[in-house]
């Protein structure tokens, strides 16, 4: 695994930099605009009607949900509509194969890329959030964000093992209906888990989301963590990323040599 | 001390590669489909070789083995000395691939596709800086760099493919179909480039269904149909082993007392191969419709292929 981390897997995570760079504006105006219509709508919404939620603003508290959620739709985005247009559509990994590079090489860097545009959402709402006056730990906000990084190449992980399986564009309405969409409703960005029925909790744990929002909530809001909790929680997200990693590879290697 | 520097010195001078390709019994099925049926082929250093083969007849698929881009379903390949199934990063920087669809990156421009593809090569930075307008200038696109690829003419496109193929200065070439749908300014810029690398003694492997473009560019022929090879040779080799040197295109109604052993119908005329035209058309009534050539590679491939369309 440490071989993946070489100039060559830099160089895919450049050729998508490289992209991106050209529609940057656009893209950060977006990242910056989605989290403020969500505050907004939240902030003056519900939050007028709900006044606390575990002993912070209900402002404080969506910041970290939405800081979450909006790093597992770029990720997922990223390695899902994007990398299958490129794998598809337009040849780009025949054509990369086709170069010294490995296919391990290769999804290792739309990987590393995909967790970089998450870090960018997330960090527009870290920011937007913070200037709004949602963030009460600053400092554990920004401790969040490697936690974060972690979280979006799962996600990213987890979409590639979906784009590997992938034979048309059909099959993303499943991964946004079955996938990111229970995400958004059940990982706790909007409130407690605690507070849905038992059934649909477990459910909940399933995601990797909540996992992620159960870390990163605290920090935010400086409320307590407990350290072993912590670990697990990454732990899982880790083993997940391993797991969906390695199913992508093993599927895209039948698929494009056989 | 002095001795180990001796065996150091000498190391370089290891040892060469007799056959850039070898290929043992190679075969490829897609499932049902038989692509390739047991292909062997050796290919020496510094030869440009021409695969020829109707459409479907297993061209790519060899090609793609040969990159180890497809795994075979049985025989072996051997790339510079190494299996193609297991080349090294080392071997596969020498190798360079022009693939049968273009597949240029359409979300950078002209100069950016060959600057990415430099660093999948292991190029350094500074590499990439005096390479890259290098090719650009050798496949004429200088005055392009900043364009996206998608507004390039086809014949560009296939050019700045070409490039990118080239950037890290590899021993083997791979063109699969480099000129098809392209006009005839274009085929003859990029035969000019092709015929610059191979006098720097390149070796190339390509595919092509213009017959004159093998002719002119290729060493040796390999013509295969259904996944199996059906001769090899130089051009002349394969024209004087499968059709006699002659031949005389006669309009219907055909005159009589013509030596019909080697002809072929079109319809509204006969190709006629003999060994002696001149005495064929002397015997010829005067008022016959004709036309007289000599025999060329076209005339092995239908004779060996047929005639029959293959839509793929
Ligand atoms: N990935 C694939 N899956 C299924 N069949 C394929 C695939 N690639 C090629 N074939 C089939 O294999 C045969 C040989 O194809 P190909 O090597 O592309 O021929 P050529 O390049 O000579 O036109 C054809 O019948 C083609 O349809
Ligand atoms: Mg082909």
């Amino acid at each position: 695994m440490e071989a993946l981390l070489n100039r060559y897997t830099f160089a895919v995570w450049q050729r998508n930099a490289l992209t991106w760079r050209r529609l940057m504006w656009s893209s950060l105006a977006s990242n910056v605009a989605n989290p403020l219509i969500f505050l907004f709508a939240f902030g003056f919404g519900l939050g007028s009607v709900i006044d606390t939620m575990q002993g912070v603003t209900y402002l404080a508290f969506i910041v970290p949900g939405m800081m979450a959620y909006s790093a597992m739709f770029a990720a997922t985005f990223e390695t899902t509509i994007s990398a299958y247009a490129r794998f598809k559509m337009q040849k780009t990994w025949d054509a990369m194969l086709s170069s010294p590079l490995t296919l391990a090489e290769l999804l290792t860097g739309e990987l590393l890329w995909a967790a970089c545009k998450g870090m960018i959402s997330c960090s527009c709402v870290l920011l937007v959030g913070a200037l709004w006056g949602g963030v009460p730990s600053l400092l554990g906000g920004v401790l969040a964000l490697p936690v974060l990084f972690l979280a979006a190449l799962c996600f990213a992980a987890c979409g590639l093992a979906a784009t590997a399986h992938a034979s048309s564009w059909e099959f993303f309405s499943y991964v946004f209906t079955f996938w990111v969409t229970p995400m958004f409703m059940f990982s706790g960005v909007f409130f407690e888990v605690a507070r849905f029925p038992e059934f649909i909790q477990i459910l909940s744990w399933v995601l990797p989301m909540t996992h992620l929002i159960e870390v990163i909530r605290p920090l935010a809001t400086g409320g307590p963590l407990a350290l072993t909790a912590v670990l697990g929680h990454i732990l899982l997200l880790v083993v997940l990323t391993a797991l969906a990693f390695t199913l992508a590879h093993h599927r895209l290697r039948r698929r494009m040599f056989d | 001390m002095s001795d180990q520097q001796i065996i150091d010195s000498a190391e370089p001078a290891a040892v060469e590669e007799a056959f850039v390709i070898e290929a043992r019994a190679l075969t490829k099925k897609f499932g049902e489909i038989d692509a390739v049926r047991g292909i062997d082929l050796t290919i020496p250093k510094g030869r440009c070789i021409g695969l020829l083969g109707p459409n479907g007849a297993g061209k790519t698929t060899t090609m793609r083995m040969i990159m180890g881009l497809t795994r075979p379903t049985s025989g072996s390949v051997t790339v510079l000395g190494e299996e193609a199934s297991r080349l090294p990063r080392s071997t596969r920087a020498r190798i360079g691939l022009v693939p049968q669809d273009n597949n240029l990156d359409p979300d950078l421009s002209v100069r950016q596709n060959l600057e990415v593809f430099g660093r999948y090569y292991g190029l350094l930075p500074a590499e990439i800086n005096e390479r890259v307008p290098q090719l650009l200038d050798f496949m004429q696109l200088s005055q392009r760099a900043k364009s996206p690829v998608m507004g390039l003419s086809g014949g560009m496109q296939r050019r700045l493919i070409l490039a990118r193929a080239v950037i890290g200065n590899p021993d083997l070439i791979i063109l699969d179909e480099p000129t098809t749908g392209l006009d005839p300014q274009a085929r003859v810029m990029i035969w000019r480039q092709l015929l610059v690398l191979k006098n720097q003694a390149k070796t190339l492997l390509l595919t092509t269904h213009y017959m004159d473009e093998a002719e002119r560019l290729c060493d040796d022929i390999v013509l295969i149909d259904n996944g199996r090879i059906l001769d090899q040779g130089t051009p002349r080799e394969l024209i004087r082993r499968h059709v006699k040197p002659q031949v005389i295109e006669i309009r219907k109604p055909l005159p009589r007392h013509l030596p019909l052993s080697q002809t072929e119908d079109l319809g509204d005329s006969v190709l006629l191969f003999v060994d002696d035209a001149e005495a064929v058309i002397r015997g010829m009534p005067a008022e016959t419709s004709f036309q007289h050539r000599p025999a060329n590679l076209e005339d092995v491939f239908l004779r060996l292929t047929g005639r029959q369309l293959r839509e793929n």
